[in-house]
């Protein structure tokens, strides 16, 4: 102990008398790649400073962050919302940086295992969300095992997780857009007037700094304006964790499909009888819903209430959900027919449904969607969700209300409650993110601030773009 | 002079006619006129105030028409009654002309005596033979989902009249009991007048065996109905009443099938009973079906409490209103999406205006499902949103005692 104690204060002294290397920068994948041979090693000494404890008070010292990219736009999440916002920038001929904290693009959709993709039709099972979403629908169309359920209203398509990673993946390679994967989006850099100027970000390669003129916050948590000093609500709602079951048969119990079915399950066993109060009846293992791939079966969660900015929470729910649901599925298989299902995969990222609501320009509530509110910066629908209609949303809820540069895109955006568990939902991220992205394209373009991007163009852009404003 | 004695007669009487449509439709902004309308009726009125104990204040045109009734012999049937009106008017086109239901028995005044005797025992038999409130029934066609509700709506005053063409004036002189009651009251009347006036020895009190009869029926009736009716109701898992509906062993009698509330509801979920939830004795009441779409019985909506004139569904506030248990909602976790992990779905708990469905975690199950708890009036607006097909996962289900 007491020898361990005396190295580590050793090594402490050695790397605050000075640093022997520079940390070698990061370049964007689309470049980094090219000119590496494997093998090489070499011996180094970290320049980093770490923290140490004084007075007994652990304390991070003071020092430079390296700057890693300088760029005009920098989409922080790269879930659906951030994809969108990068890729729709993008086209605008627009510099583009877009970080991303796991490995993979697609946020919730893929690692999250979110694969169905509703809510897309209002009332009258039109489709009410176009725009990026209906482009990488149209991408996920032509894979084998890519979608299933396309422009059957109103049952909602499904996706393929795998597929959609590829589709990404292919996208944002061809975009052009500066990619970080791996990079966890930490802190926003803030000048002396209050106005966002990008984001700090760990990674492998430590601690760096993206320069932005416009910061575009898909993290789902708010992570950057909540740094920036926006003013935002937070709520905590139930936290899940999806599976994919493999070996198991279709079923769909929606509206629509199968219902026609004679041996469809709820058909085969007519009014299946007045349920018994107060207690819950054994589950007859017709348990998730039909994927592209064939006998599998992706299984939702509901999970229990937590707070999605508690490591506690989230530690737990990773642990107690994964033990959870190889219960289930061994309890799956006791029922016959379904002896042979097995758990394909826990999702790698857990289902946070709503953690921070922003104070925006306009705050969403669920009087104005049952109202039918119409906005004049409309910048798209969400979909007819559970009894609430289609609606509209306004690009004021992407604003926040006093801090500068940055957008809010996804599922945190300035909505209530209410309103927030519908635009959390996937398409709804695709409507906002790509409304953030072309804003910020916008504000480069007419040297703006996001507060004062003209509407007019926005739409326009938006229509160009192909996107539904009703 | 009998022709000029004639007009004004045919015009009182089309003019009642029109204001009874009126008032029926209704198109005024008076919300409980189709009420005030049948309640008019000194039949319905009487015997819906013995059975429910309450006197409304719609009664007192009831009283009007009863004491003017009583000094001219079935004054509301020849000038007042918009069901005599059509009827007599058929007669004209209609195939006989005698008057050969002369020999018939008054049927009507047994149907009376039988109905409020029954209505002491807290069951009007044979309430829904009143006039007016067959006239009324059509009026709620606009509101029929399908072909059987726009025939049970329009069965009786289409039989009357399918009737009167064939057979005459009969139902009007014979068999309605609201005529009936007006010559009992008279000849009560005449009878008081003549004891009051004409100084004769006090004779002996006589009860007819025909009023005995249907006396005695009317309360024999009466109380194996609503043994019937409770036993019908125990029975039953699907049997849901609109709000206000009093204990279903007297709503059939009480509910005079006038189809008001059917009519007065916007969300169309009222429906009249073909017989398959209530049997014979809750043929044409009122039921509730959440069938349509999205629609339910609103938590801003009490107008079929407002237009019952019988009492049948009590008048209630909207607060009131939303407090009574319509049924209950239970749900089914084999058909669950949420239970069953199949979608991103909380419609039942987010569609509830009484927070009383709460989709919950089970830690011990490790899986969510919609629980209902008691503030659950039954209203329906989680039944009507639940996506699941062919059988809704969350159903309105008559209510049990626990």
């Amino acid at each position: 102990m007491s020898k361990d104690l005396t190295r580590r204060e050793l090594m402490l002294r050695s790397i605050t008398a000075g640093g022997l290397f520079a940390a070698g920068s990061l370049m964007p994948v689309s470049s980094a790649l090219a000119n590496q041979a494997a093998g090489q090693s070499t011996t180094q000494t970290d320049a980093h400073v770490p923290a140490t404890i004084v007075d007994g008070k652990v304390v991070q010292p003071r020092r430079e962050l390296p700057v890693l990219q300088k760029t005009s736009i920098l989409v922080v999440g790269g879930g659906p919302a951030g994809t969108a916002a990068a890729l729709s920038a993008k086209r605008l001929g627009v510099d583009v940086t877009l970080v991303e904290r796991y490995g993979y693009l697609g946020g919730l959709a893929t690692g999250g295992l979110v694969l169905g993709i509703f809510p897309l039709y209002d009332r009258d099972k039109k489709q009410v969300i176009y725009g990026i979403g209906e482009e990488l629908m149209k991408k996920l169309d032509v894979l084998k095992f890519g979608i299933i359920d396309r422009n059957k209203a109103p049952v909602y398509p499904t996706i393929d997780a795998e597929a959609f990673k590829y589709v990404l993946a292919d996208m944002v390679l061809d975009s052009g857009i500066n990619a970080y994967l791996d990079c966890w989006g930490v802190d926003a850099i803030v000048d002396a007037k209050g106005a966002v100027r990008g984001a700090v970000f760990e990674s492998k390669s430590g601690r760096k700094a993206i320069l932005a003129d416009i910061v575009i916050d898909a993290s789902g948590d708010g992570d950057i304006y909540a740094a920036a000093g926006a003013a935002f609500e937070k709520v905590k709602t139930n936290i899940g964790l999806i599976s994919r079951i493999g070996n198991i048969d279709e079923v769909d119990m929606a509206v629509g499909r199968g219902s026609e079915d004679p041996e469809h399950p709820v058909t085969g066993q007519p009014g299946t009888g007045r349920p018994s109060k107060g207690r819950v009846n054994d589950l007859n293992g017709h348990a998730g819903n039909s994927t592209p791939a064939p006998h599998v079966n992706w299984l939702n969660m509901k999970g229990p209430v937590g707070d999605a900015l508690d490591v506690a929470d989230l530690t737990a729910m990773e642990l107690k959900h994964r033990r959870g649901t190889w219960g289930n599925v061994e309890k799956l298989r006791q029922k016959p027919g379904n002896e042979q299902v097995y758990l394909a995969e826990t999702a790698p990222q857990l289902g946070v449904r709503l953690s921070r609501l922003l104070d925006g320009v306009k705050k969403l509530t669920v009087q104005d969607i049952r109202g039918g509110a119409k906005y004049k910066d409309v910048i798209g629908y969400s979909g007819a969700y559970a009894n609430a209609p289609e609606f509209q949303i306004p690009y004021g809820s992407l604003v926040p209300s006093k801090v500068e540069n940055v957008l809010a895109a996804g599922r945190c955006i300035s909505t209530d409650f209410q309103v927030g568990d519908i635009t959390r939902l996937i398409p709804v991220c695709w409507v906002t993110g790509q409304a953030a992205g072309l804003a910020a394209a916008l504000c480069i373009q007419d040297r703006c601030k996001p507060r004062n991007v003209s509407v007019t163009k926005l739409q326009n852009l938006l229509h160009q773009q192909g996107a539904y404003l009703g | 002079m009998t022709f000029l004695r004639r007009v004004p007669r045919r015009v009182i009487q089309l003019t009642c006619f029109v204001g009874a449509v009126v008032l029926v439709w209704p198109v005024l902004p008076w919300a409980i006129a189709p009420r005030v309308f049948v309640q008019a009726s000194p039949f319905v009125a009487l015997a819906s105030s013995i059975a429910t104990r309450s006197i409304s204040l719609g009664v007192v045109f009831a009283v009007i028409v009863a004491v003017a009734s009583s000094f001219k012999k079935r004054w509301f049937c020849l000038y007042l009654c918009p069901t005599g009106f059509l009827l007599e008017n058929a007669s004209h086109m209609g195939l006989r002309k005698s008057r050969w239901w002369d020999k018939c028995p008054p049927v009507g005044k047994y149907v009376a005596i039988l109905t409020l005797v029954g209505a002491v025992a807290g069951y009007p038999v044979l309430l829904w033979m009143d006039p007016l409130c067959i006239f009324s029934s059509p009026f709620a066609v606009n509101k029929a989902t399908n072909s059987i509700s726009v025939i049970l709506v329009c069965l009786g005053l289409g039989l009357l009249v399918a009737g009167t063409l064939v057979f005459g004036m009969l139902w009007c002189v014979r068999i309605c009991p609201l005529s009936g009651l007006q010559d009992m009251l008279f000849a009560a009347r005449k009878a008081l007048w003549t004891r009051l006036t004409v100084t004769a020895p006090a004779r002996k009190f006589q009860v007819a065996r025909r009023v005995f009869f249907a006396g005695s029926g009317g309360a024999l009736l009466a109380l194996w109905a609503r043994r019937a009716g409770a036993a019908r109701y125990r029975g039953s898992d699907t049997l849901l009443r609109p709000p206000g509906a009093v204990p279903e062993d007297r709503f059939t009698g009480l509910c005079i099938r006038c189809n008001n509330c059917v009519h007065a509801c916007p969300s169309k979920i009222i429906h009249p009973d073909t017989g398959h939830e209530a049997g014979l004795a809750g043929f044409g009441a009122p039921i509730i079906r959440y069938d349509a779409d999205y629609k339910y019985c609103l938590e801003t909506c009490n107008a079929c409490t407002q237009v019952c004139p019988t009492g049948a569904l009590t008048p209630l506030d909207l607060q009131p209103k939303n407090k009574y248990i319509i049924g209950e909602a239970l749900v089914d976790n084999n058909v669950c999406l949420t239970a069953l992990g199949k979608k991103e779905c909380d419609a039942c708990e987010l569609a509830c205006p009484y927070d009383a469905v709460k989709i919950t975690w089970d830690e011990e199950q490790y899986i969510a499902y919609p629980v209902v708890n008691d503030k659950c009036t039954g209203c329906g607006a989680c039944e009507v949103v639940c996506p699941t097909t062919p059988v809704k996962a969350i159903r309105v289900w008559t209510q049990k005692p626990a």
